[in-house]
């Protein structure tokens, strides 16, 4: 028996299907909506665009540079090997620029430090100079006679008082690297070889889908080009954490997703023993179409993420079809169409109650689990349509004769239960699961940290380590922004801040830092330099000794009295102003700013101290902020939760009545509080990812409990019922606890826990449970 | 090349033309890496463009192969230098001082110390070699392959006989530095204080 509407429905819907397919055709033209960004998955935490826009500088060369070493025992070696390699990436066409070795414009770094003679002084040097210009000039005449002073660019003439000496040599020293003067190539020596330096900028940036892939590939190629001639590489690049996370999350997915679809199906062939029973699986991808085209409408494109976490929807989907086809075991003869009347309102209701659970992490503040949220939902939307619409027209004449092993199963099941419960009541069950619960909890600890959201595998750690202790490179990501009125004020507030700096460095609780007073000093220090200029002659006796023309002397002196103050632009425009261009900001709003970059760091709250009673001065620490925004989600995500449960409450009154409703939600609730006390007996932390698991579950079980207060077909056929989604459930979710992102795996071990205890806890929801209650 | 050295280089020539096996690198290196340690003076001019006289230096001098060198500076003013595998140091009141490391500056340290050794394959490197003479009277003439080190240096001349007497830097702006080292013996071994000063 058929009705009308039955008849249309599945015209309706596939009206319905062939327009989302269209739109979802319409999205791919230009190939996958898909981003890799990690950044774009957390909250943004910095409301301020100056402070964002020096994020972006800092981040920049992290997402887009590889700094690659070359080494070998024979430094020889390992500098043809650069040379070979550099040659070979520049053609490859993925890189802007390859240098592995310094091109140095001499005539423009003379010219640079003849101009920057009054400003690019170190502090070290003013000093000397205004307070103790006789050992200044003496110094000079030792300079003149030291055979190992090294060669200094400027010739003689042109600088007797040795100024542009001085400040190429109180240039912040970059680490270990050194330059080999033959081949103009920076080297370090550790571990026994030399290790050539190479550096690459690549065309696009680290959140380019293909570019990463490319990259990484170019590279294994390369270490075993150089690996046939014994030269070693070690590399490191944002890019190659976000080759490594792509292809992590699409291995992730083809055993998440690949994985629970064979399961779910070999789980369908056993229980039903119909071919045709894998329509069951229409649903499924029904609504992963619908989760991707309701994404990519509303985000503009889809996180790999979301795909990852969002291939576990297969599990959740497969529950509607299951919920009428396990009815096949008390419907004799089971037809498509009455078995689905007789559970449509309870196919709704877990509808509902799943859409308000998923749709409770779109409130968290991170984008990930809204789109996370959104796919769900929209998937959970299709699947159901295609259940109550489709499928049971496609499984019109099929007659299942399901095997006979779950039912018993099942029976056997609650027949264990019954005998538990004869001896031992409820209330002291409960009681007991209580006392469990506490004393998890008590060993629960809490952990968060945005580094749970990257699997960095550890070779790639280990490298960028390795790198950083041979080179003494290590940038971070936090930083300084300093803003001021004008050049003047800013310059002299970053002065403050090198000094407090410069003294950690002193103390090894950091490797360096890099600011804009290191290149250039603030105009009315130019002017101090000047003034003691003027008192130099005074003392100078010891050159005229030397044979040095007064005449040349006084020249210079002239020279140096009508050099004009030198400006932050004019200073970075020079060939040394090069590694500080990122840090200048320029103007601003409301005057001028810039960073202070550093290398090295091992003690954030320590930076955060110095900025402390510095005007100006803020300590820019992206990733410190997120993980205080992850502890304060925490909360936010209780409260969610506990929304979401009234809210469900609020729905399930209609059907069961406020008790009915009540119970239906604290066995989830129960179950949940279960989970939390495994995590702390399993010694696992709470993290963000396995709180947010567990809000799903919430909305997941409740579709359990409900299936058994109903009870259509008796106790046992609804146990099965609920037996079968759970597995289905944890086949999807509980494979996402093999992911090797910590973040993913937390979500799939709670997970896992809150159905497994959903499951055990569900049978309490029965009626007769309810009745024998207010009986006794 | 200056005048004097190319009459001395012809007449090396000479003298050497009439040998069977022409003096080559392979036999410098070995000749000039036979003493263990040399003691000497020196005698350093440099030529400035623009100063009419030289700046004259002089002090003395001990090379020893396993430890590096120390230069001593007596006139006209008192200074100690050091150069090891550590790097370069200066002496003060308070002893020997690691100066900081300069890269350009240790580099070219590096190749003071190839020079003085004769360590050819150091050299090579990094310049173009050009040796004529005989193992009594040779001249090696270092002219740089690299664009970097022909932006400062044209040229450099080595001259010597048993050892380095020689050495002279000619810088692209137009100055140079001549090194004259005088006296030197591998007789002597090195003295306790030597010792103490490189160990130090």
């Amino acid at each position: 028996m058929t009705l009308l509407s039955e008849r249309r429905l599945p015209w309706l819907f596939l009206t319905l299907l062939l327009a989302v397919v269209a739109l979802a055709g319409w999205q791919w033209r230009d190939g996958a909506p898909l981003s890799a960004n990690l950044m774009e998955l957390v909250p943004g935490t910095s409301p301020d665009a100056l402070e964002l826009r020096a994020e972006q500088r800092i981040q920049e060369p992290l997402n887009r540079e590889m700094l690659v070493l070359v080494g070998h025992a024979d430094r020889q070696h390992a500098l043809a090997m650069a040379q070979q390699l550099g040659e070979q990436w520049q053609a490859s066409g993925l890189f802007e620029k390859v240098q592995w070795n310094l091109q140095a414009d001499l005539p423009a770094l003379r010219t640079q430090l003849l101009q920057g003679r009054l400003a690019m002084l170190s502090e070290d040097d003013r000093q000397l100079l205004s307070e103790h210009p006789d050992a200044f000039i003496q110094q000079r005449v030792q300079a003149l006679f030291d055979p190992f002073n090294g060669f200094t660019l400027v010739p003689s003439q042109d600088d007797w008082l040795g100024l542009t000496g001085r400040i190429q040599n109180s240039q912040p020293k970059h680490g270990a690297v050194q330059l080999d003067i033959g081949s103009g190539a920076l080297v370090a020596d550790a571990d026994g070889n030399s290790w050539v330096m190479l550096r690459a900028r690549t065309t696009g940036n680290a959140f380019d889908m293909n570019l990463p892939l490319q990259v990484a590939d170019l590279l294994q190629r390369s270490r075993e080009q150089a690996a046939k001639s014994d030269v070693q590489l070690l590399a490191a690049s944002g890019l190659l954490f976000a080759a490594n996370g792509q292809q992590q999350a699409t291995r992730e997915m083809t055993w998440v997703g690949g994985g629970a679809t064979v399961g779910i199906l070999l789980l369908l062939l056993l229980a039903f023993r119909r071919w045709r029973v894998l329509l069951a699986f229409v649903p499924v991808l029904v609504g992963m179409l619908f989760g991707a085209v309701a994404c990519v409408a509303l985000f503009g494109h889809m996180h790999v993420m979301t795909l990852v976490l969002g291939s576990s929807l297969i599990g959740v989907a497969v529950d509607y079809p299951l919920h009428y086809l396990s009815k096949s075991w008390s419907l004799k003869p089971w037809r498509s169409w009455p078995a689905l009347r007789l559970t449509l309102p309870g196919l709704t209701l877990s509808l509902i109650t799943s859409v308000i659970g998923y749709l409770a992490l779109a409130w968290t503040p991170f984008p990930a689990l809204t789109q996370i949220a959104v796919f769900s939902a929209a998937g959970l939307l299709g699947a159901y349509l295609s259940a109550v619409c489709l499928l049971p027209a496609l499984l019109k004449n099929v007659e299942l004769r399901p095997a006979r092993w779950p039912l018993r199963l099942a029976e056997r099941l609650i027949r264990l239960r019954e005998k538990l419960i004869e001896r031992v009541s409820t209330s002291v069950l409960l009681a007991l699961l209580i006392a469990c619960c506490i004393g998890g909890l008590m060993q629960l600890q809490s952990k968060n940290d945005i580094r749970q959201w990257v699997g960095a595998p550890q070779h790639l750690t280990d490298e960028a380590q390795t790198i950083a202790r041979i080179t003494g490179y290590q940038p971070t990501s936090q930083f300084f922004l300093i803003r001021a009125a004008n050049q003047q004020q800013l310059l002299e507030r970053q002065a403050a801040l090198s000094e407090r700096l410069q003294q950690l460095v002193n103390l090894d609780k950091l490797q360096g830092y890099l600011a804009l007073d290191q290149l250039v000093s603030a105009p009315s220090q130019q002017q101090q330099v000047r003034e003691a200029l003027n008192r130099l002659p005074s003392f100078w006796q010891p050159l005229l000794d030397l044979g040095v023309p007064a005449a040349a002397l006084q020249n210079e002196l002239q020279q140096l009295q009508t050099l004009p103050a030198e400006d932050i632009d004019a200073a970075l425009a020079g060939p040394l102003g090069e590694p500080y261009r990122t840090l200048w900001l320029g103007p601003t709003a409301d005057g001028v700013a810039a960073m202070t970059s550093l290398q090295g760091l091992n003690n954030p709250s320590l930076l955060r101290v110095q900025a402390l009673d510095l005007p100006g001065v803020v300590l820019v620490d992206r990733l410190g902020d997120l993980n205080k925004v992850f502890a304060a989600t925490q909360i936010s995500a209780a409260e969610l939760k506990l929304a979401s449960c009234v809210l469900i409450v609020l729905v399930l009154i209609l059907p069961f009545g406020l008790t009915g409703a009540l119970r239906i939600v604290a066995l989830p609730l129960l179950a949940a509080l279960c989970s939390l006390a495994s995590l702390g007996w399993l010694g696992q932390p709470l993290t963000l990812f396995s709180l947010f698991g567990l809000l799903l579950v919430t909305a997941i079980s409740v579709d359990y409990a409900i299936l058994m207060r109903e009870q259509v077909g008796g106790a046992a056929v609804s146990l099965l019922g609920t037996l079968l989604a759970a597995v289905t459930t944890w086949l999807s979710f509980g494979l996402l606890a093999v992911s090797s992102t910590p973040a993913v795996s937390n979500f799939g071990l709670s997970v896992s826990l809150g159905l497994a205890f959903s499951f055990m806890l569900a049978p309490w929801a029965g009626r007769h449970e309810a009745a024998a209650e207010t009986r006794s | 090349m200056n005048p004097f050295f190319k009459s001395l280089g012809a007449l090396a020539l000479l003298a050497v033309s009439s040998w069977a096996n022409a003096f080559d690198l392979q036999q410098l290196s070995e000749q000039l890496a036979k003493p263990d340690v040399i003691h000497g003076r020196f005698t350093q001019e440099k030529h400035l463009r623009a100063l009419p006289k030289p700046l004259i230096s002089k002090g003395s001098f001990v090379l020893a192969k396993d430890h590096g060198l120390l230069w001593l500076l007596k006139t006209p003013l008192q200074q100690d230098y050091r150069i090891t595998a550590k790097g370069i140091a200066r002496r003060d009141n308070n002893g020997w001082q690691l100066l900081p490391g300069k890269s350009a500056g240790a580099e070219q340290n590096r190749l003071f110390l190839a020079v003085l050794q004769g360590d050819s394959s150091g050299l090579q490197r990094d310049f173009e070699l050009a040796l004529s003479g005989t193992a009594q009277q040779w001249i090696l003439t270092l002219t740089p392959r690299s664009m970097l080190l022909k932006q400062v240096f044209n040229r450099i001349n080595i001259d010597g006989g048993e050892l380095v007497q020689t050495i002279e830097l000619m810088e692209t702006q137009g100055d140079s530095t001549l090194l004259r080292l005088q006296d030197s013996t591998a007789e002597q071994p090195l003295s306790d204080a030597e010792q103490h000063d490189f160990a130090e």
